[in-house]
Parts: C-alpha cells; structure tokens; sequence
C-alpha cells in the first residue's frame, strides 16, 4: 500500500528536529559533568588489593609458566595448591555480599545513579513532549504495525496516519540512545553520560559484587592451576638458535635501537 | 623544553643534573607559561635536586607543592624524601607512618621505609622488610627486581634466581632479564645450573642477536661443561659444538665492530681530502688467526 508521501514544513526540521538534538546532547554533556562531581572515591583495603594482584600473579604462571625450569614452575605449583597448606586450598576470605541494604555508600551510589540519570530523561522527555506536541517530527525508515502507535505517536490523534511517523518525544528519546557513540567521541571512554552503560552495570551490578567472587575467583584459579602442565619452552633452544647465523645489524651503531621490553 | 623534561619522566631517566639545569631555569622564567605543568615539574626537579645536592631548591619546590595541595600524601612522600636526604631517617620514618596510618595501600611510603634501612646498610632488615612487602603486593616488579639485587649482595644466589624466575615470568620478552638470570645460575655452579644458564643464554641471544653478554656467556658456560670431568661423551661433542659456534658469531661481531671502525676512520680522512674513498676488505685472516690462538690457550 503506497502511503501519500508527506512533505514536512522545513521549519519543523529547523525549530524541532535540530533543538532537540543539541539539548540531548548538551544535558548528556552536563550529566557527565555533575556525574564527576558527585563521585565518591573507593577506599580499596589492603586484602582486596593484595589479593587481586595474587590472582594476577597465579594467572601468569599458568601462561609464562613455560619460560621457567621445570623444579621452579612445580615449586610454585605445589605451592599455591599443596593440599594441605595450599595458598587456594586454604585461605577463605569473610565474604560480605554488599547488599544495599548493609552498605551504606553502594545505597547512596544507587541513589546518585538514579538521580543523575534517570530523573532528567524523565523530566526533559515530559517537558519535551509537553512543548512540542500536536505534530508530526520526523518518520523512521522501517515499516511499523499498528501497536507502536500510541506509542510514538503522543499527542497526535490521526488514526490513519502511519505507525512510522513519530513524534518529537520518541526523537528525544532516539536521540538519548543515538548520541551515545558522540560522547565517547567527544568525553573520552568512560563517561557519565552514557546511559545505556549505566542501566547495562545497574541490571548485572546488582547481582554481581566483586569482593563476594574472591572465594569464587580462588577455586577457579585453583582448579585451573591444576590443569596446567610445564611445557619447557627452552628444550632445544640451542638447536634452534644455531640453526642460523645471528643478525648481527645495527651492532656498536651510536644510536641503539630500543628492545622491545 | 618541557618535551624533554616529559621524555625523561616517562623513561625514568635518572640524568639529575640536567633535570636540575633545565628544570631550574624554567620554573624561574617561564613559571607563568607552564600552567598546569608546573606541579609535575616541581616534583620532578625536586627529586632531581636531592640526587644533586641542591637543597635550596629541593625546599622551594616542597615549599610551593605544600601550599597547592596542602593534604596530599605525594607530597608527604617528597617531603619524607627531602628527610632522608638530610639523613634525617628518624623524622623520615615517621612521616612515612603517619602516611600508612591514613592510607595502608600505598605502596610508595612502604618502598620509601625500605630504601631508608638500604641507605643505612642494613641489609638483612632491608631484605626481611621487602619479603614481607611483597607478601602482600605479590605484583610489584621493581621490589622484585630490588629483592634480587639485595640477595645477589649476600650472595644467596638461589632466592635470587627465584625473584628473577618471576620476573621473567611477567616479562618474557626482555632479554636483560634472562641474562640475568643466567649469570646468576652461572655463578651458583654445579652441572644442572651451567646446563640451566646455557639455555637462558640461549635464551637471551634468540630475544636479541646482539647481545654480546649473552654471546661471551654462552660461550663460557658450553666450554666449562665440555671441559668438567662429569660429564658422557655426547653432551660433551654438543657442548663443544656450542663453544664453536659462539665463537665464530663473537669473531663476526668483531669483525662487523672493526670494519665500521676503519670505515669511520676512512670517512674522517676522506671529509679532511674532500675525496671519498672505497672501503676496502677488513683484514680478516689476521683477527682469526688471534681469536684462534686465544681460543686454543683455554683448552
């Protein structure tokens, strides 16, 4: 069915369509601002560092362990998973699911994640919707049944009118998701403004906790150092460097060029 | 200017003298044009004058840090810095504890406290502190590095090789760290330790062709295996064969380092004539015919 082609008023691209798109913009710029500000610093403990960097310390040896003899990468081995007195086997740590109801400063995060971003989509998209109402904004390029109507069409009582034309609401809120990829551009990676991170870290964030995962973290490295074997990567390494001559290039030149460290 | 005061802050160049040189001059001149920079400059100098002994200085760098960030713990650490420079360890200690009081994690007051009992020469209380340093920051490859260094002093050269083993654990691509390694196995002696530090030679020569260390050292550890009384007849021809071979690529090396040397020279001569000349052939027969004599006099 060939719909009439609409031909918008310009001036609805000019007053509408544009402004909508700076605010987005500028009040995700501004949420990334406040968001700095309003951040509160994370007091690592001593165990947390120190075991993180054990857990990176187990993890190398599994993956260089090759560039080490034989004796040293068991010595370490036995070490870290000796049954009796195994680092792994026998450190539990006093795990404390950070709930939000027994850590105060994960309540209080929760509560600047909701104000900071939450609150001013729904204001800005009410206010928007209030201001500009009563026509039609742009048409998205893809066909859409009946059900997105009322939808995307606030405010616009036209039953014959397409599905895909939408009103200056649903562009704000196309406009929140779609300028996520400026931001990056525009404040660096990790930016306060990016909702849809924030509302990705706020679904898993609530079941997952990282410090509870240290005893986790610990049983999976231990059943993973167990799995490791030594392959020597030193075995015929003889063979292999004399089987040609050394490339003796650029030796005793004034200017050495860096290693690659 | 200030891109080359950034360089030698990301190399970790330790040229104190020059830091102090251009670091002196520009903070009395182009303070204003500095901006921001100037606090990382501050402190840069700052340490860079008490390696030199200029005092003054170091105090009015401290002086102006303090009143721009009056709690910070980096300035503590540099004022605890500026202590022990003065030797005044007692006073030092403290304000290095008063730091770990507020903030147990940092790493830097605890590094600080080691090197004041190194500059004291208590070694065995430098090494214990370390052991128990790295107990808990198991990652910290320069206290690796340190721990490695200060065991090499009292000669225990088999926690040693074990600080190393994990340094090269993390970093298996630096040949300095292998080499290391070697000459440490090398040192310790014994016919599992010299076949251990042939390999790592090895090692260190495949990470990089040039490095002569690693060539003279593979050379010297094949020759003593061949040479121990120990050991069955095919390991011996093997290691022989290493020895050989080692030497020959040291005989290229001083080749290539002699022929450069006579080009150089001839280049010299040839810009005095304004006339440039045709490197001829080095002399070869004559430098083997050395390296032959010098060889055979070992065995």
């Amino acid at each position: 069915m060939a719909e009439p082609e609409f031909l918008l008023d310009s001036n609805i691209r000019l007053w509408v369509v544009l402004p909508i798109v700076f605010i987005t913009f500028l009040v995700g710029v501004i949420r990334h601002y406040v968001s700095i500000l309003l951040q509160s610093d994370k007091k690592l403990t001593l165990e947390q560092v120190s075991d993180s960097q054990v857990l990176i310390r187990s993890r190398i040896l599994r993956e260089n362990g090759k560039y080490i003899p034989k004796q040293s990468f068991l010595m370490r081995k036995f070490y870290f998973n000796n049954q009796e007195d195994g680092f792994f086997k026998n450190t539990k740590r006093k795990v404390v699911p950070p709930s939000p109801m027994t850590d105060p400063s994960m309540l209080t995060d929760m509560m600047k994640g909701n104000v900071t971003n939450v609150l001013p989509m729904i204001l800005i998209g009410g206010w928007i919707n209030w201001t500009f109402s009563g026509f039609v904004t742009t048409k998205v390029p893809f066909p859409l049944t009946l059900r997105f109507k009322p939808m995307l069409q606030q405010g616009i009582e036209l039953l014959s009118l397409d599905a895909s034309w939408v009103s200056s609401a649903s562009w704000y809120f196309l406009n929140v998701f779609g300028l996520r990829s400026m931001y990056s551009l525009i404040l660096g990676q990790d930016n306060g403004a990016d909702q849809s991170r924030i509302m990705q870290e706020q679904m898993s964030g609530a079941a997952m906790a990282m410090p509870a995962d240290t005893n986790k973290a610990f049983k999976a490295e231990w059943e993973a150092l167990e799995l490791t074997d030594h392959q020597w990567a030193l075995e015929n390494i003889e063979e292999e460097l004399m089987s040609r001559e050394l490339d003796l290039d650029g030796m005793f030149s004034k200017e050495l060029p860096m290693g690659i460290f | 200017m200030r891109d080359k005061l950034r360089k030698w802050r990301e190399d970790n160049h330790r040229n104190s003298e020059q830091i102090v040189d251009v670091g002196e001059e520009l903070i009395n001149e182009h303070a204003s044009k500095l901006g921001d920079d100037i606090w990382i400059i501050y402190e840069q100098v700052m340490i860079a004058a008490l390696d030199c002994s200029r005092d003054d200085l170091a105090w009015t760098c401290l002086q102006e840090l303090k009143r721009q960030f009056p709690g910070s713990q980096r300035v503590k650490r540099l004022a605890g810095m500026r202590l022990e420079a003065l030797e005044k360890y007692e006073d030092a200690n403290k304000q290095y504890d008063s730091i770990l009081q507020d903030d147990p994690t940092n790493t830097a007051a605890r590094k600080r406290k080691i090197s004041i009992l190194k500059a004291q020469g208590k070694s065995a209380e430098a090494i214990r502190e370390l052991n128990e340093y790295l107990e808990q920051f198991v990652g910290d490859q320069e206290a690796w590095h340190e721990l490695s260094e200060l065991y090499i002093n009292e000669h225990d050269y088999g926690k040693a090789a074990f600080c190393l083993e994990e340094l090269m654990m993390t970093n298996p691509h630096n040949h300095l760290y292998c080499e290391q390694y070697a000459e440490v196995k090398y040192t310790q002696g014994g016919l599992e330790n010299l076949e251990l530090s042939r390999k790592y030679f090895a090692q260190a020569l495949k990470l990089n062709n040039r490095n002569m260390r690693a060539l003279f050292g593979l050379y010297m550890s094949a020759s003593h295996i061949a040479a121990s009384p120990k050991v069955n007849a095919t390991v011996k021809k093997a290691n022989v064969k290493y020895a050989t071979w080692a030497t020959n690529q040291i005989n290229r090396a001083y080749q290539v380092s002699y022929a450069r040397k006579k080009f150089n020279n001839r280049l010299k001569l040839s810009e005095n004539m304004v006339v440039v000349d045709v490197v001829s052939k080095p002399n070869t027969t004559k430098w083997t015919a050395l390296s032959k004599v010098m060889i055979n006099s070992k065995h």
